[in-house]
């Protein structure tokens, strides 16, 4: 048995499609294929599928995965490719099939690109950047706790170009800690007034523990 | 790339796959090279409308077509209205994401009454005036079509054009028409004229409709020459000819029905006297166990679905549907499909049935016996005996099955309050026979009966149309009688709102003068009247005082049996006399048999040219 992860982006349209409507979809994708993907042997057969480190609705990405399994013994990965790019939904393109290297549970942090096109964006990094401390609360499954998000990410560097403010931002996204972009970008709408939902997110890379680029 | 002002709106609504599109298998082509656009337009949410079949078979049907491109709108909810009235972003199709206001034709399925406000809502978010009289050459052409055009009269003011029956054939001339007025340049009146030379095909506004004193119609008029007296509906002689289709739109977000779909069969021979569908479809026509058996695999390799429903009014009445499951038993295993049977009958659920549906999981079973005593049901002709429930349950029992649902109606004619106590007894009746059953499944120790009781609502085209409906006092009443007469504790009742009903009552049977009280309401904040959370009487009430119209004369009034009726320029097969026989047969408890056993002689088989059936009396399980 080989586990297979799949690679995909969410982009557009289907940046809107939330993790459990994606885990229905992918599986009627892989369905469609008709690629030898392995099915739990349980009283309610369904294919084996695991998503890594799951994006937030609204967001897009170029590094999604999906681990699925197969009895086949040396998969041709381009072919794997080239039979699931026909059948995905508008916004997903599968960009790579590759054996798995890392576990899933490795993703320590994730890397993105967020931008707007809306008027008051580079004020709101600049402010960020000259605060000696952003806290906010952050609810996990136990309890509410406060964290001061300039010790995580102490500045950004805004690109302008045009009427666009971009800034990257590499932030935790492991299981002990997570900090969802829209945390930061929410604290700045109540510190600094700038809607949050004026910024677009892009994931562009996930890392591990070791900085390691996870693959 | 999503227009900013629209990705704004969708960051503060719920559920915003439902705005988006991007589906697999929706169809994108190049505006700029197509001769016609259509925008398929659904009164309701994403979720209700995408279960729609009908949408399906036409989006591939239309889609098929290199030249024309059909799109998908459906009705915003809430959240999503306000943001786009807030923001100034006009109803747009998913596919190309262009205003209704780009389209050549923006057509609406009228599928229930209640979803008739949300037409006005759509129509108001794009921009579009109401009235087919305020909209020039510039505008789409406004059509609809689905089985409430049947009576489409209380909105027929918006549309310029109705469709009644089938659309297969139908929407394909319409569609070569409008794109053949296009090319020459021809006015919209003229485009009407043409269309109205297609079978099937109403324009409301050549027709004028004359009142008596009291609100009764006097006299439904064609007012231009050419243009028939009656419109006969549009139908498919052989549904062979047509394939089920086998593309659909999968959506990401759930639909209602999230499954493959193959309707097995069109129309029902049953003849209950209360279900318009039984009435306006006929005659009943049925597609071939090996085509059907073929598009059903077909459509589940091209979806992904797991799951296929063998749709129609009354599976169970399909006279190959024994073969057609063994065929598809041959692979749905082996593709992870499961079959489902949406519509069965008590009086012909046989365990071979069960044994070839059910293979993965029991789910509850869904059974309508509509009337709690069996005098009641002779009227209504819903010819089930309580020896046949008995019979089922105890298979579905045996097979372990733990939970029935069952359907009734109340208010209906001549019903009395024995008629609501055999409501109760029933469930009584099924709730013992569980316990009676020694060899059932082990750790299957409880059942749970529920009973889903409806008000009645008299329906055009029915026998039932001349009927009152019961006052909402009346119906309170008798549901209050249910709760008291239920004793177990293992029946569970659920009703639903007489208010709603009374209105549907109104509109089903109203006339063009209501036309007025819509908009008037929906400018007051209805439409989703539909969902109890958005249903506002009051202001319906109001909305009817406003215009001067008593929704009472609509509900409440028995229709003289040679009185014109609002629809009695709409011809779908079925005589006139024959609903004033089945009518006095109802009022005295006699029943019909179903037309595969024996021809009632209704009319609608001069719509195929010949007789519906081969009279073989295996035919009826």
């Amino acid at each position: 048995m080989n586990t297979i992860r799949i690679w995909f982006t969410k982009e557009g349209d289907a940046s809107y499609i939330s993790l459990l409507d994606l885990q229905r979809a992918m599986g009627r994708c892989l369905k469609r294929s008709g690629l030898p993907v392995w099915y739990t042997q349980g009283f309610n057969p369904h294919i084996y599928m695991t998503f890594t480190c799951p994006l937030s609705l609204g967001q897009e990405s170029l590094v999604e995965s999906v681990d699925v399994k197969t009895e086949e013994e040396s998969p041709d990965f381009e072919e794997w490719k080239n039979r699931l790019n026909p059948v995905m939904p508008g916004g997903i393109r599968v960009t790579k099939v590759a054996p798995v290297v890392h576990k899933g549970e490795e993703v320590a942090f994730a890397r993105y690109t967020i931008w707007t096109r809306q008027p008051g964006g580079e004020e709101a990094v600049r402010a960020y950047n000259q605060a000696q401390q952003l806290l906010v609360e952050k609810k996990t499954k136990r309890a509410v706790k406060t964290i001061d998000l300039k010790e995580i990410l102490p500045r950004v560097e805004a690109h302008l170009e045009g009427d666009k403010c971009t800034f990257e931002a590499v932030l935790p996204a492991g299981k002990d800690l997570n900090v969802n972009p829209t945390l930061l970008l929410d604290s700045w709408q109540e510190a600094y007034g700038f809607p949050a939902r004026n910024w677009n997110i892009l994931r562009t890379q996930l890392y591990t523990g070791k900085m390691e680029i996870f693959c | 790339m999503l227009d900013p002002k629209l990705k704004q709106a969708l960051a503060m609504v719920q559920k915003p796959g439902r705005y988006t599109g991007g589906e697999p298998g929706c169809v994108y082509k190049d505006k700029e090279k197509v001769d016609l656009r259509f925008a398929f337009c659904f009164p309701d949410t994403y979720e209700v409308g995408m279960s729609f079949l009908g949408e399906k078979i036409l989006y591939e049907l239309i889609n098929a077509h290199p030249n024309w491109w059909m799109e998908r709108a459906f009705m915003p909810w809430l959240d999503m209205k306000e943001q786009m009235e807030q923001l100034g972003i006009p109803l747009y199709t998913l596919e190309s994401k262009d205003p209704l206001t780009s389209f050549d034709i923006v057509g609406f399925t009228l599928q229930y009454e209640m979803s008739f406000t949300n037409i006005l809502a759509m129509l108001d978010l794009a921009g579009i005036p109401f009235y087919a009289k305020d909209r020039g050459e510039e505008w789409p052409l406004i059509i609809a079509g689905g089985p409430c055009v049947c009576n489409g009269e209380p909105v027929a003011p918006f549309f310029d054009v109705m469709q009644l029956g089938e659309g297969e054939d139908q929407l394909q001339s319409l569609c070569a028409q409008v794109e053949q007025a296009k090319k020459e340049g021809i006015s919209k009146e003229e485009l009407l004229l043409r269309l109205a030379k297609i079978p099937g095909v109403y324009v409301p506004a050549f027709y004028d409709v004359e009142y008596e004193e009291d609100g009764r119609i006097h006299a439904i008029t064609p007012n231009h020459p050419g243009v028939p007296a009656v419109v006969t509906k549009a139908i498919l002689k052989d549904m062979n000819a047509y394939k089920p289709p086998v593309n659909f739109v999968v959506p990401l977000i759930g639909a209602i029905h999230d499954r493959a779909q193959v309707e097995v069969l069109r129309g029902c021979v049953r003849g209950c006297r209360f279900c318009q569908a039984g009435f306006i479809y006929r005659p009943m026509r049925q597609r071939d166990a090996e085509g059907l058996d073929q598009a059903a695999r077909d459509l589940c390799a091209n979806t992904g679905y797991e799951e296929v429903s063998l749709t129609s009014l009354s599976t169970s009445d399909h006279s190959q549907l024994e073969e057609l499951l063994d065929r598809m038993n041959t692979w749905v295993e082996k593709e992870h499909v499961n079959i489902a049977l949406p519509s069965l009958r008590v009086d012909n659920f046989s365990e071979s049935l069960i044994e070839k549906t059910t293979k993965v999981r029991k789910s509850g079973l869904t059974f309508a016996p509509e009337a709690g005593t069996q005098r009641l049901r002779d009227v209504i002709n819903k010819n089930v005996t309580w020896e046949e429930i008995e019979r089922t349950c105890t298979i579905a029992f045996k097979a372990g099955y733990t939970s029935v649902k069952l359907y009734f109606m109340m208010g209906l004619p001549t019903e009395t309050m024995e008629d609501i106590e055999g409501i109760a007894d029933t469930a009584h009746r099924i709730v013992d026979l569980f316990y009676a059953i020694k060899d059932k499944p082990k750790g299957k120790g409880s059942v749970q009966v529920t009973i889903s009781c409806a008000c009645f609502v008299p329906k055009p085209h029915t026998p039932f149309q001349f009927c009152p409906q019961d006052t909402m006092e009346m119906l309170e009443e008798k549901q209050a009688h249910l709760r008291a007469a239920v004793r177990s504790r293992k029946v569970k009742v659920n009703c639903h709102f007489s208010d709603i009903s009374f209105l549907e009552a109104v509109v089903a049977k109203g006339n063009r003068r209501l036309a007025p009280v819509m908009v008037e309401a929906y400018r007051n904040g209805c439409f989703f009247d539909g969902w109890d959370e958005c249903f506002h009487y009051d202001t319906w009430l109001e909305a009817f005082k406003k215009c001067g119209i008593d929704p009472a004369f609509y509900a409440y009034r028995t229709i003289g049996l040679d009185e014109i009726t609002p629809w009695s320029h709409m011809d779908y097969g079925v005589t006139h006399e024959f609903l004033v026989r089945e009518y006095q047969k109802a009022l005295q408890a006699v029943t019909t048999r179903p037309c595969n056993k024996a021809c009632s002689g209704c009319g609608a088989n001069q719509l195929l040219g010949g007789p519906c059936f081969e009279y073989n009396q295996n035919l009826v399980h």
